[in-house]
């Protein structure tokens, strides 16, 4: 490794780059979110406050940080702080080693999706501490299920990025992208379909979004396991679970979509399109599908997808080998 | 546009490279950095060690487990196995880890339980003999002096890793995959439970 003072540079700019889009990331999708799931319920969703309603957003994000920090009795409290830290930090490192250009990426390194993989596991760790600290019965069931649903989703999402790494010999997001095409018949989605369909499915389960949003499963309990957290306790929350979306959806757009690569001139602003146009899908299924129920949650994970997905690494594992 | 920006980061690069260059008598070298890291990680570990061993509540004992796995990762970091050490973290941390909180969770849990009392002296004594235990493979080769020993294998890519794993090293990886499978089948066995009837 070389330590040099520009990449030190280069990853302080990146990290506070990264807060900045952590933020305005919250508050588009909570606009978007809000608006689409008002069009769809044929009602006209926030529209008070700035012209069409756009200013809301911040208006609720300036509410959260006025809010008092209030802490319930006999509550583990270095864990009941350090969990909503835990959860905001880690999803800083995530976005180092996306390629969002051809030459704007903070952190160059061969395993750039372990890397992903491997701090995004921290993710779950926070939920977990923050359900079992807060002394509730409801963020304690909250976080049982966020993990056992964690655990579950990951393997398949895994395993269907594992068949694109096959395919392209590399776990270097960059290189997995520069292997691509610009247009949409140049891109992995359509030599790996069903990888794309499973790491979808899946990316809804890890994000813990509607339908699969059981650990925050409001009608049956509470908040789940932030049902504690108040003012910027939640919001650090709100702003990583946020992250998180956008950050499987980048790297949904660099494996499948060819990332940073599209017609006309490559750039940053395809990746971002990509990726919102899937943020945009999600939006839309959370308020499309009613939820499942938890058993029925762990059997598509386990008897579809998990068969589903090791099927298809041993098909491109066997047509990569007749192919070179 | 993208000319633009390249043209923006290389003059950056090149400001970085002289600035640099100027302030490389005030900035630690390469080896002292090194060292900094290590008495870091060192910390991490043994720091993480005490509260998963001291602790009185069994989850804030996970957490100092996690905090020395994170050293163990920053370990192999330091030894340039970048792989290694993401490894670490995506089993260790990802997955063993939240396996034994989701264990502790599915239990009752209190912080007066058994795990709170203080040991006996006997145990404890037991315990320092096996903690020292290692010393015994250990010992003689830190007398000795290690830098003999190393013998500078092939550089951590995956593609090395994977053909160490199926050449040189397949008689280990074969043992250590027998030892997971009859661990598994064991735990399947004791967790199994015939209709109707009770766990063994």
């Amino acid at each position: 490794m070389d330590l040099s003072l520009a990449i030190f540079v280069q990853i302080i700019v990146a990290a506070l780059l990264v807060i900045g889009l952590m933020v305005g990331n919250a508050v588009v999708m909570v606009y978007m979110e809000r608006k689409v799931a008002g069009f769809i319920q044929r009602r006209p969703g926030p529209y008070e406050v700035g012209p069409w309603g756009t200013l809301q957003a911040l208006c609720d994000s300036m509410k959260l940080l006025a809010k008092q920090l209030y802490r319930p009795g006999n509550v583990d409290i270095i864990l009941y702080y350090l969990a909503p830290i835990l959860a905001f930090f880690p999803v800083l490192l995530l976005f180092l080693p996306i390629p969002f250009g051809p030459y704007l990426t903070a952190l160059n390194v061969n395993e750039g999706i372990i890397l992903i993989l491997a701090f995004a596991g921290l993710g779950v760790l926070s939920n977990l501490l923050a359900g079992w600290s807060s002394n509730n019965k409801y963020s304690l069931l909250g976080a049982a299920r966020a993990v056992s649903q964690t655990v579950a989703y990951e393997i398949p999402m895994i395993l269907a990025l594992l068949a694109v790494v096959f395919q392209c010999g590399s776990m270097d997001l960059k290189n997995v992208t520069e292997q691509q095409g610009a247009w949409p018949w140049e891109w992995n989605v359509l030599t790996q379909p069903l990888a794309f369909f499973i790491y979808v499915v899946s990316l809804v389960g890890e994000t813990n979004r509607a339908p699969f949003d059981l650990p925050e499963a409001e009608s049956e309990l509470a908040a789940g396991f932030h049902t504690e957290y108040s003012g910027m306790g939640f919001a650090l929350f709100f702003l990583s679970e946020y992250a998180n979306m956008l950050l499987v959806s980048l790297v949904a757009a660099v494996f499948f979509l060819g990332g940073y690569k599209g017609p006309v001139a490559d750039g940053f602003w395809w990746i971002f399109i990509k990726a919102y146009a899937i943020m945009f899908f999600l939006v839309w299924i959370r308020w499309t599908f009613p939820r499942v129920r938890f058993d029925q949650l762990l059997n598509i994970n386990w008897k579809w997808l998990l068969p589903l997905s090791l099927l298809n690494l041993w098909l491109t594992a066997i047509i990569v080998k007749l192919l070179i | 546009m993208n000319d633009i920006l390249n043209n923006i980061f290389h003059s950056l690069a090149r400001l970085f490279a002289d600035l640099e260059a100027w302030l490389a008598p005030f900035l630690p070298s390469q080896d002292l950095a090194a060292y900094l890291a290590f008495a870091f990680y060192v910390l991490l570990l043994l720091g993480g060690g005490l509260v998963a061993v001291l602790a009185r509540n069994l989850v804030r004992a996970t957490l100092g487990l996690i905090i020395t796995f994170l050293g163990v990762a920053g370990m192999y970091l330091l030894l340039a196995s970048p792989f290694l050490a993401l490894m670490q973290l995506l089993i260790y941390v990802g997955a063993v880890c939240v396996l034994i909180f989701f264990a502790i969770m599915l239990t009752k849990n209190t912080s007066d339980g058994e795990e709170a009392r203080c040991p006996r002296l006997s145990n404890l004594s037991l315990a320092g003999l096996a903690g020292l235990a290692p010393l015994v493979v250990i010992g003689p080769l830190i007398y000795q002096g290690t830098s003999s020993l190393v013998t500078r294998r092939p550089a951590d890519t995956v593609a090395n890793l994977g053909e160490g794993l199926l050449s040189i090293d397949l008689l280990s990886f074969e043992l250590i995959s027998i030892i997971l499978l009859v661990a598994m089948a064991g735990a399947v066995y004791l967790a199994f439970r015939p209709h109707g009837g009770r766990a063994r």
